[in-house]
């Protein structure tokens, strides 16, 4: 095994790890003790704005480019 | 009423795959606990769609063929739509998805690992070391989601959305490479690269508050299913994103 596999590996092994253990807990009250949580029953954008930042967003790209 | 009880009228999110309706659905807050959406059990049904991603991902990279690659990106793409717009179904088309896509990251991973030897393994451990970092960073308070926050990732990634369909556009009737810079090894190809990486973590953590304020409020238990499901499109994304980055940087 070389060190790329045993490290990347390693990193991915660890990582499920830590997402099935750390998963399964509540979010600390720093997270969900607060006022500006997102309010998931809202869209996060009309149609049309979605639309135009969207469109905003290409232009930008393709000027850059 | 509270920002968490707004999940009665639960209605859209800022990740494109949570725009669902979850309207009509019966009264949840009156089901029984055992009927209830559980951080628990999303993270088991993740834990099962991973798997099932793997499984026939394992069995693409051992037998390439386009044609199940290309099954596995078109099923894919229609189940994921079918989710999106009806969330009750996900306990039944989340593992599809979740299959569908092994068949075709299988199969893209194999031809990445051609060109550049040992990249699929970094591929997947940068994506598990997202994972998990960013869901650090999200159970801590590290990162914390607002409508702010929602609004400039649901922004980012219609644009990117936009103009991955117009590359695919320019592609299919110019018959070029699309816009240039997406795949160019150059300065801007590998700077646009890390941005979609970096749109594309970011929407874990709504993933990852989604799931968190729909236990909270004690959502139908079809929705830990679509939790799970939202992850993996979003981690399928991820992996794909660091693939083509890995793969510039290496051509570079």
């Amino acid at each position: 095994m070389d060190f790329n596999t045993f490290f990347f590996g390693g990193l991915a092994l660890i990582s499920f790890a830590v997402f099935f253990y750390l998963g399964k807990f509540k979010a600390s009250k720093a997270q969900t003790e607060r006022d500006d949580r997102v309010d998931w029953s809202k869209r996060a954008l009309s149609f049309k704005s979605f639309l135009i930042i969207a469109l905003g967003v290409l232009v930008i790209f393709f000027l850059l480019s | 009423m509270s920002k968490h009880q707004a999940l009665d009228t639960f209605g859209r999110s800022g990740n494109p795959v949570f725009g669902s309706k979850f309207d009509g659905d019966p009264q949840f807050k009156d089901l029984p606990a055992s009927q209830k959406m559980t951080l628990d059990g999303t993270v088991n049904k993740t834990g099962i769609l991973l798997l099932l991603c793997f499984i026939t991902a394992a069995v693409s990279w051992n037998n390439p063929n386009p044609v199940l690659m290309y099954t596995g990106l078109g099923v894919g793409f229609i189940i994921a739509l079918v989710t999106s717009f009806k969330p009750t179904v996900a306990p039944t088309t989340a593992p599809i998805y979740a299959l569908a896509e092994g068949l075709f990251l299988g199969g893209i991973t194999v031809m990445f690992e051609a060109a550049y030897p040992g990249i699929a393994i970094q591929a997947i451990g940068l994506t598990f070391g997202t994972l998990a970092s960013l869901l650090v960073c999200y159970k801590t308070g590290i990162i914390k989601p607002t409508e702010n926050f929602r609004l400039m990732i649901v922004s980012a990634t219609a644009g990117i959305a936009l103009l991955y369909i117009v590359n695919m556009f320019m592609t299919m009737v110019g018959g070029g490479s699309g816009i240039g810079f997406i795949h160019s090894n150059g300065l801007m190809g590998i700077g646009f690269s890390l941005f979609v990486v970096g749109i594309a973590a970011l929407n874990l953590v709504l993933d990852f508050d989604f799931i968190e304020q729909g236990a909270e409020d004690g959502l139908p238990k079809h929705m830990e299913w679509f939790g799970a499901f939202s992850l993996m499109v979003t981690l399928v994304w991820l992996y794909l994103e660091i693939l083509r980055l890995l793969a510039k940087l290496r051509r570079g």
